[in-house]
């Protein structure tokens, strides 16, 4: 049995559509990250499966059983809010506590519970204190603790490290992992940080323009980009996307650039649409500045040297205009206006149909 | 300007300004309490013979032995008590639906309430007395307290108040599986307490000060409230031979003011200052 489905999820605020037909299946204990824009309605989305907002149409089922009819108490989700919504008048012990007495849980049961989570969170110490007398990280502990005694069967999580420092978000990253293993439920976790999503998430989801863009595992979802929008949203800094033509043949695909560099990619030639007009995406990783030695694919004006210690990311120019990324060692001696050559590793590229859908290489 | 906002010590005619500032404050409520501690026969001609002894308690025990006194101050306690309860009650139910709650026409009556921040009390005084007297309620305490719950003030402060308290508290609430009622009784209120008793304390004094509708709506003596009673017992013209007796009036009227003020100081200091919820 699946463990949240969602059948065709619309919503619109005052005339402006924010999510569009939504359909997504989450397995049981699976942890998803919604990964999108702005204003791309992901907050949306996790409101209406928690039931702070009801969506015009669409279905919400948990477990079996349709929920989005349901009063938020009553779905069996928890939710942990961006800034944690911690009852400001109540110690952290009865922050805890709200939900389940609300629920009419027996005192020594609601004890117990309080006292596993605290152990697991370590919040032992704090469990007398008022939210206001608590750290941010702190704090950040007692809102998920309050989410996990209420045993839900899904956590909602939305931006829950964006209001940490840092150190602490890569800390509480790996304690959000950890934690993820001992509770029995699924999550979904609304983030804008990618490398997040990618270290935390079984599966992402990519929202853009008010539908679900790719539900695919990271390294998928980086691999196997299913459209521009993903391509360029997905890897820091973006896939170079660029217009080419696709040369006849059979096999590979080959594709000639604007200024007249022939690349040979690994993705068959069969699978893609009629038609010469194609674009071609290539990651900084696969376009290498040449060293002596090495045969240039083609050549580009360097407009800017951004150097990050191990390596240096080189923004360029193609001789038609093209803007380019390269990527050279730390050691780069590259500097703006500098004409370099460029080595294209044509087995690691993507190509784009006009409509924006992607093509890979089959093993890939 | 600059040196006066400069933390730290005071300088030294800052302290000076403090104490004649402070003594210019204290000095009518010292005199006051001094003429209240006099014999009134000593004070006939010479109120100066307040500065000296010898000083004496009669004037308390004389009222304390007056029974009017006495049910005047029950009825300021009742009125002012039940006015106060009435607009806590009142004032947060009303707070929390312009708050919170979605219904029609709700920016049009929130406009209304403000527009009643403009309008005097003396202004509707007339048609008031009139409803009151149709409705038989002059001379009670319904009739005394009813008018004091009217206030636009009120709504409008607990309003923007609770508006102030991030609504993802209410959210998370209900997925804590709380009703309607547990979000605004266990969540909001308790947050509004530096607001509820500042509008309390506010309320109290305003009703245990007014004069005017129980001067007017109150005919029976036995229905006075102590500020038209006090006054009731300067009209007697005694206040040359019973000065010693009027100011120990005064001086008992503001006790359970005094008292108020001790009490709610923390609150009324931290509601002055603001107090940010979160
Ligand atoms: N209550 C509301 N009333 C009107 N418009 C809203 C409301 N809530 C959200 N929106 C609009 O819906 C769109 C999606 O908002 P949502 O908060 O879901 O985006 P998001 O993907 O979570 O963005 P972010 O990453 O900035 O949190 C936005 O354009 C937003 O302005
Ligand atoms: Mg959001």
């Amino acid at each position: 049995m699946a463990g949240l489905e969602l059948h065709g999820v619309r919503k619109a605020f005052k005339g402006v559509q924010v999510l569009d037909g939504v359909d997504l299946t989450v397995a049981p204990r699976e942890f998803i990250a919604f990964l999108g824009p702005s204003g791309s309605g992901k907050s949306t989305l996790l409101r209406i499966i928690a039931g702070l907002e009801t969506a015009d149409d669409g279905e919400v089922i948990l477990e079996g059983r349709r929920i989005d009819t349901l009063p938020p108490g009553d779905r069996g989700v928890a939710m942990v809010f961006q800034h944690y919504a911690l009852y400001p008048h109540m110690s952290v012990r009865e922050n805890m506590a709200f939900g389940l007495k609300n629920a009419r849980v027996p005192k020594p049961e609601i004890d117990g519970l309080i006292e596993d989570a605290a152990r697991v969170l370590e919040i032992n110490e704090l469990l007398d204190r008022k939210p206001g007398q608590l750290s941010g990280g702190q704090r950040q502990r007692v809102a998920i603790g309050r989410a996990i005694v209420k045993k839900p069967k899904l956590f909602l999580l939305d931006e829950p490290l964006s209001n940490l420092d840092a150190a602490l978000r890569l800390r509480t990253r790996v304690e959000l992992a950890q934690l993820r293993q001992r509770v029995d439920a699924g999550v979904i976790m609304v983030t804008h940080d990618q490398a997040e999503a990618m270290t935390l998430a079984d599966r992402i989801v990519v929202f853009n323009d008010r539908r679900i863009q790719q539900v695919a595992p990271p390294m998928e979802i980086y691999s196997r980009p299913a459209n521009t929008f993903v391509a360029r949203f997905v890897g820091s800094p973006a896939m170079t996307i660029i217009p080419g033509k696709l040369q006849n043949g059979s096999g590979h695909a080959a594709v000639r650039l604007g200024d007249g560099a022939l690349i040979e990619t690994a993705i068959s030639r069969d699978g893609l649409p009629p038609g010469e007009r194609i674009e071609i995406g290539l990651r900084p990783e696969s376009v290498r500045v040449t060293r002596d030695g090495d045969v240039a694919t083609t050549t580009a004006k360097v407009v800017l040297v951004e150097r990050l210690g191990e390596r240096s990311l080189v923004y360029a120019q193609l001789k038609d205009g093209t803007e380019i990324t390269a990527e050279d060692s730390g050691l780069s001696t590259a500097r703006s206006g500098d004409e370099i050559g460029l080595k294209i590793d044509g087995a690691a590229a993507h190509l784009f149909g006009a409509d924006g859908t992607g093509y890979h290489r089959q093993d890939a | 300007m600059a040196a006066s906002i400069q933390r730290g010590r005071l300088p030294w005619w800052g302290w000076i300004g403090l104490v004649v500032g402070a003594a210019i404050m204290a000095a009518p409520l010292v005199w006051t309490l001094l003429l209240s501690l006099k014999n009134n026969a000593e004070l006939v001609g010479n109120s100066g013979a307040a500065l000296s002894g010898p000083y004496t308690l009669e004037n308390y025990v004389a009222i304390l032995g007056n029974d009017r006194t006495l049910r005047w101050l029950l009825n300021s306690v009742i009125v002012s008590l039940g006015t106060t309860v009435g607009v806590l009650v009142l004032c947060s139910l009303a707070g929390y639906g312009f708050a919170r709650l979605d219904f029609p026409f709700r920016r049009t009556l929130f406009t209304l309430v403000l527009l009643g921040l403009a309008i005097p009390s003396q202004a509707v005084i007339l048609p008031q007395h009139q409803l009151f007297a149709t409705l038989g309620l002059h001379n009670s305490y319904p009739g005394l307290i009813l008018p004091g719950l009217i206030t636009s003030f009120g709504v409008f402060f607990m309003t923007t108040y609770m508006r102030a308290i991030p609504k993802e508290l209410d959210e998370a609430a209900m997925l804590d599986g709380a009703s309607r009622f547990t979000i605004f009784w266990k969540v909001i209120l308790p947050l509004t307490v530096p607001a509820q008793s500042t509008l309390a304390v506010f309320t109290f004094l305003g009703s245990w000060n007014d004069y005017w509708w129980p001067l007017i709506s109150a005919t029976r003596s036995d229905m006075y409230t102590l500020t038209v009673g006090l006054a009731s017992s300067q009209m007697n013209y005694a206040q040359t031979s019973g000065l010693g007796f009027l100011m120990a009036q005064a001086v008992f009227a503001s006790i359970p003011i005094f008292v108020v003020y001790v009490i709610f100081q923390k609150q009324i200091v931290r509601a002055m200052a603001g107090t940010a919820v979160r």
